[in-house]
């Protein structure tokens, strides 16, 4: 728990939430946790091309996209806002950890506003138990209010919603479509064709950075299913099978649906989106690649984006994709033979 | 059975006094090259960090040459390091090499695991030889860090550019034919006096720290040899990794003289976390090489590498508040070696006139952190 420059804490202090990397699977739980203690929580919304370019022009030039992205957010807010909340997340499982850039997260956005900005960076590690967790959370909303039944309460209710919120995202919502409670954004509706996105949250749902993928299959009649969709009864199944853990919680998870999709044959093709340089990604791919050549070789394409990925060239190689899966299931009646061309 | 292992600064001169103690087969990998490069780059995943592309090529090249077992280390992260073994096991099988992979995983947990992978490649000497064998081969390895440590501070000075080096690898030559005790120790003040006897001329001195990533600060042929280049140009220089430090638990520094915890210290005000790696340390080191009164840090990452770009994203942070010279080199396969040179050779310079204008003017002084 660390709170640069002594500010004035207490209620109706505007609080903003960058809203890249770790917002996309936690965005609900931090809002209304600082709504709840009476904080008035600024968004930086959707990622949008000036956003990005500042924060490739702020970011270090070897970090990943999404990490561009979060420094865009963070730039975009700073003039607006009394303080960041830009929680470190060590470990959000027992025996895993984050990416390394998650652990360094608020440090990094510090350097980038220059402290010209008090940052609020409680410290999530589930290593050290339960207990100490508690405090943090505790202490956080210590910021904010004196009253330590708001700040439970505050802990409850946002916790709730949190949960409501992932429960969405496996029903297969979208997660505007999961805010607004809005059924209709619904990912998976019996299409004829069935396309597994896996990737980081960030990866897979930043509208922006993947050009609305997850829209444009939709209308190419495609249902998607993303990681979180994938039971997490089977992604554990198939990740007890591996010679070495994986030590990434997220990477668990990405490793998981993809070698489940692969067994169970979840879907007719899975589309694996990577952020260019994303670390531990780099290393999954080897790994997937590999299990999914053994078991059942369902067609694999590795997107990987950066900030240069051109939108002609993105969709060419999805509509291949898309094409070539059709092709393969109007096939499948025909012959077995032709199935895989090696 | 013949043993191999991927090289890394003088970790060869451990590895091979070990195996030599216990005579069992083993084989260095051919001397790292452009062609190691290469191969790692072609069998390597696209934006795996540099080393593991590098000790890639090793296995591959030892693999050619003969060898079957493979022995690297494993860990729990964050740093993509704890994965190499399994991710390079993966590649090489496919690529269709025969070989076996040991990988040795230091956590409590996997101490039945490690226990049987170091029986079966004791092949059956006892394990008093072996502790015996590790023991004496640390010693040597603490040798040779501090003869790497001596060249590095007297380089500067040489009458005749290059005269350290050679004397330095007559030194390694000394450490690794010492078979017991008593000739370690007569090797240890030959090796001494050989270089201390370099002769050296007058010079300004001008101290440059090197801070970075662990593979990249101890293996000369990847980092483009910057410790000589540094020393050629007229810097004493330091270096916050050495070996033996390296690869103690406790993380007390006898060689490289701070231990782990000072640099954490060190690192509170920019970086309040460990981020796996050396990120925090090389952060720490950077603030501490300030106090002691070093003109310029020398950062060394490779490319992608995750934690040291979290340290990169803070060090020049760390550079205006604290008042040094900071330069970093993201070193990977597209590297040449002039650019490398004509950066160090400005960075010298730019040190040189900044402590000179320091020196006239005592109000030009950074206030020290």
């Amino acid at each position: 728990m660390q709170v640069v420059k002594s500010f004035e804490g207490g209620l109706n202090m505007k609080v903003g939430i960058p809203g890249g990397l770790l917002y996309f699977r936690y965005g609900r739980l931090w809002t209304s946790f600082l709504q709840a203690l009476g904080a008035e929580v600024v968004e930086s919304g959707e990622t949008t091309r000036s956003i990005l370019n500042s924060g490739v022009s702020k970011a270090e030039n070897e970090s990943c996209l999404p990490v561009k992205v979060f420094y865009g957010h963070v730039m975009s807010l700073k003039d607006r806002v009394d303080a960041l909340f830009v929680p470190r997340l060590v470990s959000v499982k027992k025996r895993t950890h984050t990416c390394p850039k998650m652990l360094g997260l608020p440090d990094m956005a510090r350097a980038a506003t220059e402290e010209e900005i008090p940052i609020i960076g409680p410290t999530i590690d589930f290593h050290s138990g339960l207990w100490s967790n508690y405090r943090t959370v505790y202490s956080t909303g210590r910021i904010f209010t004196t009253n330590p039944w708001r700040i439970i309460g505050a802990g409850i209710k946002a916790w709730r919603e949190h949960r409501q919120y992932l429960k969405g995202l496996t029903l297969g919502l979208t997660p505007r479509g999961t805010l607004e409670v809005d059924e209709s954004r619904r990912l998976c509706e019996g299409r004829e064709l069935r396309v597994a996105v896996i990737g980081h949250h960030y990866n897979v749902y930043d509208t922006f950075t993947t050009m609305s993928l997850l829209d444009r299959l939709k209308g190419m009649g495609v249902d998607v299913i993303t990681a979180e969709m994938v039971p997490e009864r089977l992604r554990n199944k198939e990740l007890k099978r591996l010679p070495k853990t994986i030590y990434w919680s997220y990477e668990q998870e990405i490793a998981g649906a993809i070698l489940a999709c692969a067994k169970y044959k979840l879907a007719d093709g899975i589309i694996f989106m990577i952020s260019f340089p994303c670390g531990p990604d780099s290393i999954i791919r080897v790994l997937c690649e590999q299990e999914n050549k053994l078991m059942g070789n369902i067609p694999m394409m590795t997107l990987v984006m950066d900030e240069h990925t051109g939108e002609g060239g993105f969709l060419t190689r999805i509509e291949a994709f898309v094409d070539m899966l059709r092709w393969k299931k109007d096939r499948v009646g025909e012959s077995e033979e032709v199935m895989v061309p090696a | 059975m013949i043993i191999t292992w991927p090289h890394m600064g003088s970790l060869e001169i451990i590895m091979s006094s070990v195996f030599e103690e216990l005579q069992i087969d083993y084989m260095l990998p051919p001397p790292n090259s452009q062609r190691t490069l290469e191969l790692g780059v072609r069998y390597g995943p696209e934006f795996a960090c540099f080393p593991l592309k590098t000790t890639l090529g090793n296995f591959i090249e030892a693999i050619e040459k003969g060898a079957d077992t493979l022995i690297m280390v494993a860990g729990k992260g964050p740093c993509r390091f704890g994965f190499y073994a399994e991710t390079q096991r993966r590649i090489l099988k496919e690529a269709g090499y025969e070989f076996q992979m040991i990988q040795l995983e230091f956590e409590p947990s996997k101490i039945p695991v490690l226990i049987r992978n170091l029986r079966f490649l004791k092949q059956g000497r006892s394990w008093i030889s072996v502790f015996r064998a590790v023991k004496f081969a640390l010693q040597k390895a603490v040798l040779v860090d501090r003869l790497e440590q001596q060249a590095l501070r007297q380089r500067w000075k040489d009458a005749r550019k290059g005269a350290t080096t050679t004397a330095l690898k007559d030194c390694y030559e000394k450490v690794r034919n010492a078979g017991d005790y008593a000739g370690l120790r007569r090797a240890e003040e030959e090796a001494f006096a050989h270089l201390l006897s370099v002769p050296n001329k007058e010079a300004e001195e001008i101290k440059i720290g090197i801070v970075g990533e662990f593979y990249l600060v101890l293996e000369p042929f990847f980092n483009l040899t910057v410790e000589e280049q540094l020393g050629d140009l007229g810097a004493f220089v330091e270096r916050n990794i050495y070996l033996t430090d390296w690869l103690r638990p406790s993380g007390e520094n006898p060689v490289g003289g701070h231990s782990d915890r000072e640099s954490e210290e060190a690192a509170k005000p920019f970086l309040t976390h460990f981020v796996g790696g050396e990120g925090i340390h090389s952060v720490g080191n950077t603030v501490i090489y300030k106090r002691l009164g070093f003109d310029g840090v020398v950062h060394l990452m490779p490319f992608t590498c995750m934690p040291e770009t979290i340290a990169k994203s803070i060090l020049p942070k760390v550079s205006r508040e604290v008042g040094i010279p900071v330069i970093s080199f993201v070193i990977d396969e597209m590297t040449g070696k002039a650019g490398v040179a004509t950066r160090l050779e400005a960075f010298v310079d730019l040190a040189r006139f900044r402590r000179r204008a320091v020196d006239r003017d005592p109000s030009l002084r950074p206030a020290l952190a």
